[in-house]
């Protein structure tokens, strides 16, 4: 459009013409000055409106500062013409930013076009509040935009910036967003047929997600299935296909959604990513010539691995993987050899065994010294990530020598890493002693204060320790140019613990005076008075060179700088003290141990993240810190207290024992962190089950529930536009289910999602075989089969959450008929093994006994087939003959469990005509499964009286 | 996410700037540190940089790991240069470099240096139906290419309703379009020309 209007095309070409700088500004400030101008004098129609911002944007894209147009653009976005309205909007997102106080005026004209009837005006707006959405707009908006994502007459392209744009309001303005109440709506769109739609979608359910992993849960699924849609049954349209790998970006954010999760332990799931993984990494195998197909496949790949990783660092796959990055570290690809390096180093920060990548030691190292420093950093990285006790000395080795030569750049991160390492890795004291002080040397500039503290916090809380780095600093110093930082190191260990060394040849105190006071005079004043600090201390210990000492507190009595005038001050009159005189000795008492304490170091890496950021999936270091983080990531959202284990690090003992075990101490303790995993895991677990959905309520739900707790197919939910059927099949311990999902409507039911919630998945496991469709289409049925296996004796029923999308959002939630007694096997026990083994069980607490109500049949008798039918159903085997009275129900059945074993179980049911009641007695050798039978057949003999 | 769409020549002046996120430093300095940075870059080194340069410009990272990364392409006489942070897939983004030039050579029919120029509107609008607010919309170039020619579309007609001299459809256009009087649109013309 800029090329309909002619005045503007004519200051663009006016500008390119301007050969000089300074003409173009001329020519800008002309410009500006004329438009200032106009819009002061105001009654400017819209086109001329429309011509003169752009100009001020055009002005502005070639990088001047623009001051004028923003009460102009906001004008132009309630113009009724597309042109107008389209560069105001241009302006708002360009000239604005979040915190302009022009957004209060467009946030009404913005809402208008957002309910407008026109998508390419809802776009517009869409699109504003996506690029400087203040938590302002997301107060205001957020509503609307939600609407136009879910509502079903949206078209895609509005869809896809709804998405967006609430994951912008999400990231500034939390709280307005109910993100969990919308969980199940918004997961549903991931099964829009759009792809477009999906991507947008998939990144805004990314960031909700790792808020609220609980609430988001079943996006995990549908991740699964999408991308086993895509790779396996590649199920997509052909736009999307990018040179011919189906859209690289969706898989990329699929797999790094499913790393957000602790891996699932649903076998089917698990399968499925296997399969994914599996295929992806073979496709990689034939390298195409075409760069765009590599890259895309590569990008995919990447991402693979490191869900790969994520999921289980063991497994075979991550196996092949670790062949594969073997080969990318050493590609000629430049990119490649990067995102090689970057992979590995997240392998390296998971992996149990550092092994498969100490292989490839030797090019890691070589990558150091890559041509581009991209790849350098990448090097460094991993082999922060990969060094252990064993390789800890080569690989500080070859960084310092490295350091050396190293790019300014990359310098101050490097030592911190070197430090770190050095401390965490230290295989004996003086080796630590040795590392840092050349690393001290080697860097000076680069090392940062919170380094030479550690230094000297170890040193001084290590007895030792203290001679021998007495004398390495000391040979240190001897250097022609040292640096500030060693001389800071210096003047605190000689200090203190020179006289250690004293009286060795070539450590005399002179030797000491004259090597630390050379130094001096290249210093700043800080480090000059911590010299001053030094000299007081040697006043007590080294009485031969008091003399000259003290000329030095004279001379710096007089120097301009307040602190060392201070201190010298202080030190000559304590220093000029007669000899006998205690004080002196008393001030310059030995260091006592630091307090243990955290290393700044670390402080360092352990900063926060933002709230609403995406965070990584994994950090730079060896696998217990990615451990402790994870734990530190998953407390806020189970609320349970931190514990302490930041205060109880390292010891201050001065045996070498607890010294190795401060050093080790830096990095939070690994023990505890192991240790405590598997517990944090298993109150995941809980809470996660603990959160059941809410169940469906009906006239018939119960009567269609209770039916099936003993027989084995029949209808379990029904309503106008859904049937719910089930076929069950029990052996032993297993059993299959199959469940039919039939669609009444004439409409397909899309987003179609199912979900088992087992309360404890360590005693009964349901899952589904495959991943259930997520469309049925009208007047159809579905069917799908579920694997159960009962472990241990169980209570509660699993429940099935089954959502969809017919015109609104729906979601079902009913419990599945499977008790305890769908795994009795029958018995046949003959009158005196029954009352043998009746008798041996015993009485309570192994007995389960109560009495209720029940209903009689038409002819107002007791309805002894019905009670048969019942007991039969639930398993139990009927004993004829044994009890004498002819309307009791005797039954006897053996409950199988694949870790338990089996358990017997005996019943006895003695209904009563006139009182209409009935005694119910269960025994067995497991008090569990007693009640539970009980509970299971008062259940539905009750309800008939009901 | 994606914090930085820059386009500038060989020669670093800018051709196309967007921020998704605010700048704490004017965007001239920005562009010219991203310029100094990769212009020394050889051809054969990755497309990748991290940029640590960068947080005096786009506020810090907290964590040490989380890093400004520059993802750049060359193209002739361009460069594509997109800043994100680690959420992104390096790969991911050098394929959307791809996908946004090849809309934009879509757009232009063979763009080049001048096409970003004198149509800056429209490369902003094409950026705009590629990424939203730092993230990506939409990858398919076909559905990219759709979504610019029916905004062009509305804009051809609401231009057309402004001027009454057009006998094109664009009257009583998507929204009826209100029409100015001739002589609203002949003073606009005259006072106009002192402008241009």
């Amino acid at each position: 459009m800029a090329a309909n209007m002619r005045g503007l095309t004519q200051f663009i070409a006016d500008i390119r013409g301007a050969r000089v700088r300074e003409l173009e500004e001329k020519r800008i400030n002309k410009e500006m000055a004329n438009i200032r101008k106009k819009f002061k004098d105001g009654n400017l129609d819209g086109y001329q409106k429309k011509k003169y911002v752009a100009k001020i944007i055009f002005t502005y894209i070639l990088g001047y500062k623009v001051d004028v147009g923003h009460m102009e653009a906001v004008n132009l976005i309630s113009s009724s013409k597309y042109s107008e309205k389209q560069i105001g909007y241009l302006a708002v997102t360009l000239l604005m930013h979040e915190n302009s106080d022009f957004l209060r005026l467009v946030v009404n004209s913005i809402r208008k076009d957002l309910d407008e009837n026109n998508e390419i005006n809802n776009c517009l707006a869409l699109h504003a509040i996506a690029n400087v959405g203040s938590s302002e707009m997301a107060e205001a908006l957020a509503e609307d935009v939600h609407r136009l994502l879910i509502s079903p007459t949206s078209m895609s392209f509005v869809k896809k910036k709804a998405a967006l744009t609430l994951l912008r309001l999400y990231r500034k303005h939390p709280d307005v967003i109910p993100a969990a109440e919308w969980a199940s709506r918004l997961v549903s769109i991931m099964d829009d047929p759009d792809l477009g739609v999906v991507i947008c979608v998939t990144s805004l359910i990314m960031t909700l997600a790792q808020d609220h992993l609980d609430a988001y849960a079943v996006c995990y699924t549908k991740a699964a299935d999408r991308l086993h849609r895509l790779v396996i049954d590649h199920e997509y349209a052909a736009t999307y296909a990018y040179y011919k790998v189906p859209s690289p970006w969706l898989q990329v954010k699929l797999l790094r959604l499913l790393q957000y999760y602790p891996p699932s332990d649903d076998a089917t799931i698990r399968s499925v990513l296997h399969e994914v993984l599996q295929t992806i990494m073979n496709n990689s195998a034939e390298p195409s010539r075409n760069v765009q197909h590599n890259n895309a496949q590569h990008a995919v790949l990447f991402e693979a691995i490191s869900l790969a990783i994520h999921l289980d660092s063991n497994s075979p796959l991550v196996g092949t993987a670790a062949v594969l990055l073997a080969r990318f570290i050493s590609s000629k690809e430049t990119n490649v050899r990067y995102l090689g390096l970057d992979t590995m180093a997240h392998l390296a920060a998971r992996a149990d065994s550092l092994d498969p990548l100490k292989k490839h030691q030797g090019t890691i190292i070589l990558s150091l010294r890559d041509k581009d420093i991209s790849v350098r950093r990448r090097a460094l990285d991993l082999l922060y990530s990969m060094c252990d006790v064993d390789n800890s000395e080569l690989i500080v080795g070859e960084l310092l020598r490295y350091l050396k030569v190293a790019d300014y750049a990359l310098r101050e991160e490097m030592v911190l890493k070197i430090a770190i390492l050095t401390e965490k890795y230290a295989s004996s004291y003086k080796w630590y002693v040795d590392m840092i002080l050349q690393l001290i040397s080697a860097a000076g500039d680069h090392v940062g204060d919170e380094v030479w503290y550690r230094v000297v916090q170890i040193i001084t809380n290590t007895e030792d320790l203290q001679e021998y780095a007495a004398k390495v600093v000391f040979e240190h110093l001897k250097a022609p140019s040292t640096h500030e930082s060693l001389v800071k190191v210096g003047g605190y260990v000689l200090g203190e613990y020179g006289h250690l060394i004293a009286n060795e040849p070539g450590y005399s105190p002179v030797d000491q005076f004259q090597l630390l006071h050379s130094k001096s005079q290249f210093c700043v004043a800080s480090t000059r008075s911590l010299l001053l600090s030094t000299y007081i201390k040697w006043v007590n210990v080294f009485p031969e060179i008091k003399l000259q000492l003290i000329n030095i507190f004279e001379r710096y009595r007089h120097v301009l700088d307040v602190e060392l005038q201070q201190r010298a001050c202080e030190f000559y009159a304590l220093a000029s003290r007669s000899d006998d005189d205690e004080m002196l000795q008393n001030v310059c008492e030995e260091m006592p141990p630091f307090p243990p304490r955290v290393s700044a170091l670390l402080g360092r890496l352990d900063r926060k993240h933002g709230d609403t950021e995406d965070k990584r999936t994994w950090i730079h270091g060896g696998k217990e810190l990615n451990l402790e983080r994870q734990m530190t990531k998953r407390k806020p959202t189970l609320g349970t207290e931190p514990n302490g284990n930041g205060t109880a690090v390292g010891t201050s003992g001065t045996d070498a024992q607890s010294v190795m075990a401060s050093l080790a101490g830096l990095v939070v303790s690994p023990t505890a962190g192991s240790a405590e995993a598997p517990s944090k895991d298993v109150d995941l677990a809980a809470s996660s089950s603990s959160k059941l959905p809410r169940l469906t309520i009906g006239p018939s739900v119960d009567k269609w529930f209770n039916k099936l707790t003993y027989s084995t197919e029949g209808v379990l939910y029904e309503d106008v536009q859904i049937q719910i059927g089930i076929k069950s099949r029990y052996q032993g311990h297993l059993g299959q289910l199959a469940i039919y999902f039939g669609n009444k409507a004439s409409a397909p039911l899309t987003s179609f999602t199912a979900t088992i919630h087992a309360a404890d998945s360590e005693a009964l496991s349901v899952i589904f075989t495959k991943i259930p469709p997520s469309t049925i289409a009208p007047r159809t049925q579905s069917q799908q089969l579920l694997q159960v296996e009962c472990k241990k004796v169980f209570t509660s029923f699993p429940v099935l959450t089954v959502s969809f999308l017919a015109g609104a959002h729906q979601s079902i939630s009913i419990r599945l008929p499977i008790g305890v007694t769908k795994f009795f096997e029958q018995v046949k026990l003959g009158q005196a093994d029954f009352f043998e083994r009746w008798k041996l069980i015993g009485g309570a607490p192994r007995e389960a006994q109560s009495v209720f109500p029940i209903a009689l049949d038409s002819a107002a008798q007791l309805d002894l087939p019905r009670h048969r039918q019942v007991i039969s159903g639930h398993r139990l085997e009927i004993l004829e003959d044994v009890d004498p009275n002819p309307s009791n129900i005797v039954g006897a059945g053996v409950l199988h469990t694949s870790v338990d074993g089996k358990v017997g179980c005996l019943l006895r049911l003695e209904p009563n005509r006139e009182a209409k009641l009935c005694r119910l007695t269960v025994r067995s050798t497991s008090e569990d499964v007693a009640a539970e039978v009980r509970k299971l057949v008062e259940l539905v003999l009750k309800a008939d009286s009901s | 996410m994606i914090h930085a769409v820059l386009i500038f020549n060989t020669s670093g002046i800018p051709r196309l700037t967007k921020f998704y996120t605010p700048l704490h430093q004017s965007s001239q300095t920005l562009i010219q540190k991203i310029f100094s940075l990769i212009s020394v870059r050889p051809v054969g080194l990755c497309n990748f940089l991290d940029a640590p340069e960068l947080e005096a410009f786009l506020g810090p990272k907290d964590d040490l790991d989380e890093r400004w990364r520059v993802v750049y392409r060359n193209y002739a006489t361009l460069y594509f240069v997109f800043v994100v942070d680690g959420a992104e897939s390096e790969l991911g983004i050098l394929d959307l470099i791809q996908v946004f030039v090849e809309a934009l050579d879509r757009a232009f029919e063979n763009v080049c240096e001048l096409d970003l120029v004198f149509h800056f509107d429209e490369a902003h609008h094409i950026l705009a139906e590629v990424i939203q607010g730092g993230l990506v919309l939409e990858t398919n170039v076909d559905e990219i290419s759709n979504s610019v020619q029916q905004a062009a579309k509305s804009r051809r007609e609401s231009f057309a309703s402004a001027n009454p001299l057009s006998l094109g459809s664009g009257v009583g256009g998507p929204r009826g379009g209100s029409l100015q009087t001739p002589l609203g649109w002949l003073t606009d013309r005259l006072t106009g020309v002192g402008a241009r």
